[in-house]
């Protein structure tokens, strides 16, 4: 028999767990702290994302890691300078936290600066621009990969010593042309004719690899990944002609990858795109949690040839699983 | 009137018109949509996705909506893709479009998916009709698979009537074929596989079947099987019946290997490397889901949800849940020039 001093404990011990209990459900003793989502769009130069496999991978990654809300946007046309604004104004607008660009035009991006058009952190990708407004920048020297791969291709040279040098002018991003102009000028010195071959239109560049009919080695050099995948395309579809044709370029989208596995690419520039789209991410945030702050990363450049796939460093940046 | 009723009807017309112009101000101006495709590598998916991305600029461009689309690949893991739309609905997307890894296994995610109330696009893999009718804002976009089969049959059965020699290749007057099939799982694979060869059947192409195996969609086990096939029936195989284009790619590059030219191959998809097969003579046909359609479905449909509005009515849904997207035979240049 319990007591009437033992039911008032009772009572009293079972009042002081409901207590307990609510202060435990209703956050009075054990606070879960707060965890700011941060809004971050991304905004490419391209109207397609093709390039950006590896990237999204490390941006998706670095997203998780640092609880971000990460957008990515592509434009309606490739290099399209008033859209990227555009976006530029609308995803500020719409509340983003940062934002992340790769300019379509550079010196868009200046006056948008300088005019105070820009309010919020923003990390400048492949850009080499400095200054106010500037939160960071993730650089690849693409002259310095020009560079790179216009040593290779001169010690693969027999003594024809022409690079057909596969270009769309009309499409160029700033990359681009910096790739070309690196390498350009180190065979130029090394005395070897670079010769501009123009995109034909609608029908690309098969025309003329397809007319492409003299003897001995022909070395192509393309100024970009699409173009670099398109060539070997061609090729791959004639067989005699690819057995004498080197073809050599940039970037690690998959397409370019097994075509450089197939051995239709003899050569290729790559960068650590993965890490690209994390550093990225994660400047991002750096610069909302600690106001103000500004980090930059330039990325290097290896050249690797159909062996060098299987190298698990390079497996491991060329494949990587989030 | 008295003067209390006078009031109480005013009352109630100002409290109408409030109601509505909040309705107006509530309007949507941006949509957020969360795709899962089962495996970003998947040529076909690929060629989709890509179609999608382009129908979500079209529709903000031609409606002035934002739309943001995040586009995750959940890499062939059920449990990654359900993490995938615990995420997307955490992020506040308005609706999800999700080709899921276990067409068996869709609950979980219509549990969160209606807990949120987000409405689901389900596309390309179809979940078990006992989970597509447990809500009514789930809904299936795809192709039907028996229609795609009778296609595909009907292909062969069509050149065989009218030059017989091109597909009974040894003149002995039966044509002997391997088949390509996909996943067990996906709900596409058995159908393909019993109406293309019932159409042969029925279309009176004399058939004899070789050999047949399991390749889950994917070029590289196509190959290795059609070699090991080529090895243990040498001179015999005269076509292949792929359940798609990535395995009957794989079949086309395992012949290269072996030298041989002259062999009919037919796939399913119509994706751009098997569009570029059939241009260049290696493929002899395909079936082809309209691409523009079905991603143009896709995203109609999702908006539709997102929005609140109507479907617009060129695209039918059958019960209210599923789209069928149209599908055309596409055969290689010489075949359809010279019938």
């Amino acid at each position: 028999m319990i007591g009437k001093r033992g039911k008032a404990t009772l009572l009293l011990y079972m009042i002081f767990l409901a207590v307990l209990f609510l202060m435990c459900s209703t956050d009075l003793i054990i606070r879960e702290p707060e965890k700011e989502i941060y809004q971050i769009a991304v905004i490419i130069e391209d109207s397609r994302d093709d390039n950006y496999g590896s990237f999204r991978k490390g941006m998706d990654q670095a997203a998780l890691e640092l609880n971000a809300d990460v957008r990515f946007f592509t434009l309606y046309e490739k290099l399209d300078a008033d859209q990227q604004m555009e976006l530029i104004g609308r995803e500020q607008q719409d509340g983003a936290d940062a934002l992340i660009v790769v300019p379509a035009d550079e010196d868009r991006v200046v006056d948008a600066l300088a005019g105070h058009q820009v309010t919020v952190p923003m990390v400048l990708l492949g850009s080499g621009l400095t200054g106010e407004g500037v939160t960071g920048t993730v650089v690849v020297d693409y002259g310095k990969m020009g560079e790179l791969l216009g040593q290779k291709m001169a010690e693969h040279m027999d003594e024809h010593r022409t690079v057909l040098v596969f270009s769309d002018p009309s499409a160029q991003s700033g990359a681009s042309r910096r790739f070309l102009e690196g390498a350009r000028t180190v065979m130029e010195e090394e005395g070897i004719l670079c010769r501009l071959v123009v995109r034909d239109g609608e029908q690309g560049f098969k025309p003329f690899t397809e007319s492409l009919d003299a003897e001995g080695q022909v070395l192509i050099l393309a100024e970009s990944p699409e173009i670099l995948a398109e060539t070997a395309g061609i090729l791959a579809e004639l067989p005699d002609l690819s057995r004498r044709v080197s073809l050599y370029g940039r970037g690690s989208t998959l397409p370019v990858l097994n075509y450089l596995d197939r051995g239709l690419i003899r050569g290729l520039c790559v960068t650590d795109e993965f890490s690209i789209g994390y550093f990225s991410v994660g400047m991002a945030v750096e610069a909302l949690e600690t106001a103000g702050t500004r980090s930059s990363a330039v990325m290097d450049s290896w050249y690797i040839e159909k062996d060098d796939l299987r190298d698990p460093a390079y497996e491991k940046m060329l494949f990587p699983i989030e | 009137m008295s003067g209390k009723k006078f009031l109480l009807l005013a009352a109630a017309c100002v409290l109408l018109t409030a109601c509505e112009g909040a309705q107006k101000e509530d309007e949507k101006t941006s949509i957020r949509i969360g795709v899962s495709l089962y495996r970003g590598d998947d040529t076909f998916i690929n060629n989709i996705r890509s179609v999608l991305e382009e129908k979500a600029k079209e529709y903000e461009r031609q409606n002035n909506i934002k739309v943001t689309l995040d586009i995750q690949d959940a890499k062939g893991s059920q449990n990654t893709q359900n993490n995938q739309v615990e995420r997307f609905i955490s992020l506040g997307c308005d609706v999800l479009c999700i080709n899921p890894v276990d067409r068996m296994d869709a609950s979980v995610m219509i549990d969160r998916a209606m807990t949120a109330g987000v409405p689901v696009v389900f596309f390309n893999r179809q979940p078990v009709e006992e989970d597509m009718a447990r809500w009514d804002r789930l809904y299936y976009i795809g192709v039907d698979a028996k229609e795609t089969a009778v296609l595909q049959g009907q292909m062969v059965v069509d050149l065989y009537r009218k030059r017989p020699e091109d597909v009974d290749l040894n003149g002995d007057g039966v044509v002997s074929y391997v088949l390509l099939e996909g996943e067990t799982s996906h709900q596409d694979s058995l159908i393909r596989t019993e109406w293309s060869i019932q159409t042969l059947k029925d279309g009176g192409v004399p058939i004899e079947k070789i050999t047949g195996g399991i390749a889950n969609w994917e070029r590289s086990q196509a190959s290795a099987l059609m070699e090991q096939w080529l090895g243990a029936y040498p001179d015999t195989i005269e076509l292949v019946v792929s359940n798609n284009d990535d395995m009957a790619l794989g079949a086309i590059d395992a012949l290269d290997r072996a030298g041989i030219t002259r062999m009919n191959v037919i796939g399913i998809d119509g994706t751009t490397p098997g569009l570029e097969a059939l241009e260049n003579g290696r493929m002899l046909g395909t079936v082809s889901a309209n691409k523009e359609l079905y991603a143009s479905a896709i995203m109609e449909l999702a908006a539709s949800c997102a929005l609140g509005k109507e479907l617009p009515p060129e695209y039918p849904l059958e019960n209210g849940t599923y789209y069928w997207t149209p599908q055309e035979i596409l055969v290689h240049g010489t075949f359809k020039e010279n019938p």
